[in-house]
Order: structure tokens, then C-alpha cells, then sequence
């Protein structure tokens, strides 16, 4: 167990790090990188033209004249922040500021000018005084860069975090609430009309893309039923800024228990349709083998009730593979569902993934990736390890 | 010698065994739900293949001074809008239709590319083992560890609006803007949007493709094809790419519906294909805007998101009951 357990800690370190190099990477490599943004965003507001300054400043701000493993330890690990042991390497060469530029003199008489060798180097002893993040390894993400400016990245996702967990806390445990007993009922009353319905339900549910179901709630309940004149549930958000008034129940106030809890009655509904289309079916088809095992016979043949044997002797092992699901459902209750939040403009992390990858803010959508591979790597291992506990002819090995 | 000519000669009277392909046949035509979805299926795939002939009008013909119109209303000029027009008042119809040929075509031709890219690395790894198999398998559990859509959304990010770097030769970009119904222009897009999806797509297919030959490479018939002489390619080719394709027609009818959602959940975020190019997703996406106002603009596109991607699963249903001898019909 213990030799398990560290071998898949280090296997855990190791995806989580290759992570890390593949989004930084991608997110840097990426030509519309952060001067192509601010040029673009200062062409589009008409506001006075990109100085050399400001161009200075976002270099130095994402740090651009840094070599690309310089930068990306920094990021990580929070290292080199100045002279390893006290003066050593001070005059290491760790960055670029203004390319060198070389003059090409062809003899047909055409001159280019080529991007060549350094002008202005940055050194190690140079990095000294610049901020730096003290490593995301250690759970430091940064600030954000464009987003909230200056302010750091675990601060705006504490500031969304409680509605994700909220929202997605939710709707995971009605899912499970009414999806299990769903699919056991299917199970036991096979080719009965419940099942029959259900069935035809869950496949819909599990075969539509998500973010049509979203806007098909949001025509039938808030739009058509407002036209109608019938009460409606508020579209979007999470907490509305003024207060409205709905046939029936009259006005609500804005920030109220109420309100809230009108707003999130949809993306909740939606999200828990789906996970119980998905959920009830996985429950069905194991609970269908499981009914049909020699030892469930066995406890008929014995006179156990009907009730007993479903309760006891067939649910229990068929909820031994439901235990899978553990992992994915772990990283989309920090993650948050990126789709629905974005159809319900509901204020959690996945929207704020979606948010800042429109907007180039790096750091934040470094970060959001992350927690969420590390996310999925624990619910993984963590279902590794319930298997034995739910299965003790498991052994990890 | 009276008795040997009543004995009746080599040659068999009964016909010949009934081959596998009509006896799947056969099957999947009980599945009555499955060949609706099929005749489904067909119309949408018709109605896009001759989107640009059938077409009222032109796909990105502007008119400002009509736009909102609700379905079957005519404009100033008295043209009849059948599907109303959009939020520039372009005809709904014509790009409903053009964003079919788009979303469809995306959704099958980036399959056939993962498809093709998992069956041949799956095919290698199954069969060869050694260091082969351990690249690909550690590969597929990294890649599977990995939260994919949050992935493709950073991957789309970065590539989709930097693909006018990216040179791809002008007799694939012709054959793209030929294909989907799109200039040469936006070729270059709805190309990379496919590229990232068969990316991304592989994995399940190679999983999949890697233990249906591991099974398949234990049979005799394997074993007896290999002391007769063949070589590595042959039993490749002959027995064991063959023997294992069966499950691979689920697979792929099943990968089709995820890329067509996952394409029209990139488009409706607006990371995938944006307008002018029309999809179904992105054709959403804008409608989500105006729902308020005019209810019928996110209903036209939905439809035919929803109504393929249920067709598609119940093929998908169809084949998989109609390939599995165990199943009874």
C-alpha cells in the first residue's frame, strides 16, 4: 500500500509537471501574445497610440525579455529570484531586452536587416527587486494580468469558488438523489413502461450537448413563460442587482435568499439532468448484471425477500464500479461546469476559465488548468483506493 | 454400383451461407428507430451536400433594414424569408443550410482523421507490443488524465485566429474551402478547428482499437496464417485489421456525434469557427444575444443540433445491437 501510494504520488508529480509545461508553453508560444493584445485593445478603444513605453512595461510585466526556461522556472518554482548563493552567477545572461539587429548587405544591392545576437542583456543580478510569483508547485498562481489586475490569481478564484461549490455541490447530490434509485427501479422492472421511458429520457439526456439543453430551459422557462405572463425564473447570475417582480410571487428583492434561489434553480436543474441521464443508466446496466449473478439466485432460492435482495445483496456490489465516476465528479466540483456556467452567466471557475482565455490572461487559465489536473489526478487515485475498500479482492499492486 | 449414384455428388445443393455484412444488415433493419434515424440522417447530409444549389439566397448577403425578420415573413423587395433572417439580416435559411455542410462535414471529416490516426497507432501497439505499445499506452493515460475540454479550449485559443501564419499548401486549402462550402479564406480556419478536434479525438478509438487486437492476435487462425508464411503486414492487412473492425463501426459513429458537440459547443463559446463561416454552434451562439427578444433565433439552429446528434446515437444503438451476436433483435 505505502510503496503504491508513492509510486503514484511521484507518477502524480510527474503528469501534474508536464502539464504545467504544456499549457505555459502552449499559452506563450502563442503569436497574439500580450503586446498583439494590448496593441489591438488600444486600436479598438481609439485611446492614444501604444508609446514604447507601455509596450516597455507589458514586457516587463509578463516578463518577455526573459529566456523561456528562465520564465517558466520562475513561474513554477519561484526560482532564480536573484544571484544563487549570494554573488554567484550575477552576471549570468538570463534575458534579452533589445535584440541585436544585423545588417545583411547582398550583392545584387538589397539590404535586410536580420534579428541577430543581443544588445541589451538581462543578467541574473538584474532579476533582483522584480516580483515574482514564489512558485505555483507551492500554491503561489501569481497575479492576474488582465482580468483584476495586479491582484493575485488565488484571490479571484476564492472569490468564485463558493458559487461553483455551491452550484455544482448541488446538483451532483440530486443527481445521485434521484438518478440511483432511477436506474435500479429500471434494472429491477426491466421492459416495464418505466423503464422503457426512462430509458428513452436518460439516452436524450446523455446524447445532447449541454449548452442546448441550457438555452432550451432558458426559452421555456424564463422567456416564453415571461411572454406568457406566467411566473419565470430570472435567466442569468447568481444574485440579481435590482429587484424585479414575478406573476404570483410578487416583487423580489434583489441579493434575497429568494432571489437566489430562483437563480439558481435553472443552471442547477440543468447540470443535474444531465449528470442523472448519465449516472442512472451506468446504474441500470450494472445493476442488470449483478440481478443476474448466481449468488442473487442464490438469495431468492434461500426465501430472502424481494426487498432484501435488491437492498442487500444486489445494489450494494453494483455500486462497486458507480465508484469510478468518484474521480471526474471531484474535478467538476472545483472545476465547475464550463458550458452551463457560461450559458447561465453564472460567476464560477468554469466560466472564469472561459473568460480568461478570451482575454489572454495567462496566469489565471495557467492556474485553473492546473487545479484541475491535480483535481482529476487525487479523484483518480482516490477511487483506486476505495475499490479496495468497496472490493477487498482488489489489492493494489 | 447402383448405390454410388444414389449417393448425391461433391457439389452442394443448399445456397451459399448467408455472408456477415447482410446478416448485420438484417439486423439493423429491425431497428426500426435506428433506420428513421438513418433516413434522417440522409436528408440532413442531402440537404447540405446541395446546400449552395438549393440556397434562396446568398450566404452572406447583408440587408440592415431587414433584419430580425420572424420565419415566413418577406422583406422589402418581397422575398420570403423561409427561417426570417438574422441579426444583419441575412437570410436564417441559407445559412442554416451552409452551417450544415460546416458542422456536419467538420463532424464527419475530423473522425475520419482521428479515426484513421487511432486504428493505425492502436493497430501497432496491439500487435507489435514492446517499446511501441509502451510509448502509445503511456501517451493515451497522460493524454486521459488531462481535463480535455478545458485542453481544447486553450489549444483552440491559441491556434484558431493565428492560422493566416500557418502555411498550409493551397491545393488543401482548395480542397477544404471545396468540401465545406467556404472560401479559400476561411478554409484556413474551419481547417485547424478540424485539425485540433482529430487531435483530440484519437485517444478513445486507439484504446479501443489496441485491446480488440490484443484479443484478436491469441486466435489459431492467426497462429496457422503465420506458420504458412505470412509476413507482418499481411496478417495486418488480412486477419487481424479485419477481425477487429467490427466494434470500430460503433466507435465511430458514436466519435462523429462527440466531435459535431464538440464543435458546436467550441463555435457556440466562440473559440471554434466564428462568423462569417456559418456552423450550427456558432449560429447559436449569436442567437443566445437576442433570445429575449426574438425567442425563434436559437430555436432554428438547436434543432438540427439536437435532432442529428440524437439520429447519430441511435445509429450508433442500432449498430452496436445489430454487431453483437449475443444480442437478440
Amino acid at each position: 500500500m505505502a510503496a503504491f501510494l508513492v509510486r503514484r504520488l511521484l507518477q502524480m508529480l510527474l503528469v501534474t509537471i508536464v502539464a504545467a509545461i504544456c499549457s505555459y508553453t502552449l499559452l506563450y508560444i502563442s503569436p497574439g501574445g500580450p503586446i498583439d493584445t494590448l496593441l489591438a485593445e488600444r486600436q479598438n478603444s481609439g485611446a492614444n497610440r501604444v508609446s514604447q513605453d507601455d509596450i516597455q512595461r507589458v514586457i516587463e510585466r509578463f516578463e518577455l525579455d526573459l529566456y523561456m526556461p528562465v520564465r517558466f522556472s520562475r513561474w513554477l518554482l519561484g526560482w532564480p529570484k536573484a544571484p544563487i548563493f549570494g554573488s554567484l552567477g550575477s552576471d549570468w545572461v538570463v534575458g534579452c531586452t533589445t535584440p541585436g539587429k544585423v545588417r545583411l548587405r547582398y550583392p545584387d544591392g538589397r539590404v535586410e536587416i536580420v534579428e541577430e545576437g543581443c544588445e541589451n542583456t538581462v543578467t541574473l543580478a538584474e532579476l533582483e527587486g522584480r516580483k515574482v510569483s514564489n512558485g505555483v508547485i507551492f500554491g503561489d498562481f501569481g497575479e492576474s494580468q488582465v482580468m483584476l489586475r495586479g491582484r493575485p490569481v488565488t484571490d479571484l478564484i476564492g472569490s468564485r469558488l463558493p458559487y461553483t461549490l455551491y452550484l455544482m455541490g448541488a446538483s451532483i447530490v440530486l443527481a445521485l438523489l434521484i438518478g440511483v434509485p432511477i436506474g435500479v427501479y429500471s434494472a429491477v422492472k426491466q421492459y416495464s413502461r418505466f423503464d422503457y421511458t426512462m430509458t428513452t429520457i436518460t439516452f436524450i439526456g446523455s446524447s445532447l450537448p449541454s449548452f442546448v439543453f441550457g438555452i432550451f430551459a432558458i426559452l421555456i422557462f424564463s422567456v416564453l413563460a415571461k411572454q406568457a405572463g406566467l411566473p419565470y425564473l430570472p435567466s442569468g447570475d447568481a444574485v440579481g442587482v435590482r429587484n424585479y417582480v414575478i406573476p404570483l410571487l410578487g416583487e423580489i428583492q434583489a441579493g434575497s435568499f429568494f432571489d437566489r434561489f430562483l437563480r439558481v434553480l435553472m443552471p442547477c436543474g440543468v447540470l443535474t439532468f444531465i449528470n442523472l441521464a448519465g449516472w442512472s443508466r451506468f446504474v441500470r446496466s450494472s445493476m442488470l448484471e449483478v440481478l443476474s449473478q448466481d449468488y442473487v439466485r442464490t438469495a431468492r432460492a434461500k426465501g430472502v425477500s424481494e426487498r432484501m435482495v435488491i437492498l442487500k445483496h444486489a445494489l450494494r456490489n453494483s455500486l462497486i464500479p458507480f465508484v469510478t465516476l468518484l474521480a471526474g465528479v471531484l474535478a467538476s466540483l472545483f472545476g465547475g461546469a464550463l458550458i452551463i456556467e457560461t450559458v447561465f452567466n453564472w460567476p464560477g471557475l468554469g466560466r472564469l476559465y472561459i473568460d480568461a482565455l478570451g482575454r489572454n490572461d495567462y496566469n489565471v487559465a495557467n492556474a485553473l488548468l492546473l487545479i484541475n489536473v491535480v483535481l482529476l489526478l487525487v479523484g483518480i487515485l482516490i477511487t483506486d483506493i476505495l475499490y479496495t475498500v468497496v472490493d477487498p479482492r482488489i489489492r493494489l499492486g | 454400383m447402383a448405390m454410388t449414384t444414389a449417393i448425391p455428388t461433391g457439389e452442394p445443393k443448399t445456397t451459399a451461407p448467408e455472408s456477415q455484412l447482410s446478416i448485420v444488415l438484417r439486423r439493423f433493419r429491425k431497428h426500426r428507430l435506428a433506420m428513421f434515424c438513418i433516413g434522417l440522417l440522409g436528408v440532413m447530409l442531402l440537404l447540405s451536400a446541395f446546400a449552395p444549389l438549393i440556397a434562396p439566397f446568398p450566404r452572406d448577403q447583408l440587408n440592415l433594414k431587414a433584419n430580425y425578420l420572424t420565419p415566413f415573413s418577406t422583406d422589402v423587395a418581397g422575398k420570403l424569408h423561409v427561417f426570417g433572417t438574422d441579426h444583419l439580416g441575412r437570410d436564417y435559411a441559407t445559412r442554416l443550410l451552409f452551417a450544415s455542410r460546416v458542422s456536419l462535414g467538420t463532424a464527419v471529416f475530423s473522425t475520419l482523421i482521428s479515426s484513421i490516426i487511432g486504428i493505425v497507432l492502436g493497430l501497432l501497439a496491439g500487435f507489435f507490443g514492446g517499446w511501441i505499445d509502451t510509448i502509445i499506452s503511456r501517451t493515451l493515460e497522460i493524454v486521459a488524465t488531462f481535463p480535455t475540454l478545458s485542453l481544447l479550449l486553450i489549444v483552440v485559443s491559441i491556434f484558431v485566429g493565428n492560422e493566416k501564419n500557418i502555411p498550409f499548401p493551397s491545393f488543401v486549402t482548395s480542397t477544404i474551402s471545396f468540401l465545406f462550402a467556404v472560401s479559400e479564406r476561411e478554409a484556413k480556419l474551419v481547417l485547424m478547428v478540424n485539425l485540433i478536434l482529430a487531435f483530440f479525438g484519437w485517444t478513445t478509438t486507439c484504446r479501443l482499437m489496441r485491446g480488440m487486437v490484443l484479443s484478436v492476435r491469441e486466435n489459431v487462425y492467426i497462429d496457422s496464417a503465420r506458420a504458412l508464411g505470412a509476413s507482418n503486414l499481411r496478417l495486418l492487412a488480412r486477419h487481424v485489421f479485419p477481425n477487429s473492425l467490427p466494434p470500430m463501426i460503433v466507435d465511430f459513429t458514436l466519435a462523429v456525434n462527440g466531435t459535431l458537440v464538440a464543435e458546436s459547443a467550441l463555435s457556440f463559446l466562440g473559440f471554434g469557427i466564428t462568423d462569417p463561416t456559418p456552423t450550427w454552434g456558432n449560429m447559436l451562439g449569436y442567437a443566445q444575444s437576442y433570445m429575449f427578444q426574438y425567442p425563434w433565433m436559437p430555436l432554428i439552429p438547436s434543432l438540427p443540433i439536437l435532432l442529428a446528434s440524437v439520429a447519430i446515437n441511435y445509429i450508433g444503438d442500432g449498430l452496436r445491437d445489430a454487431l453483437d451476436p449475443r444480442q437478440k433483435i
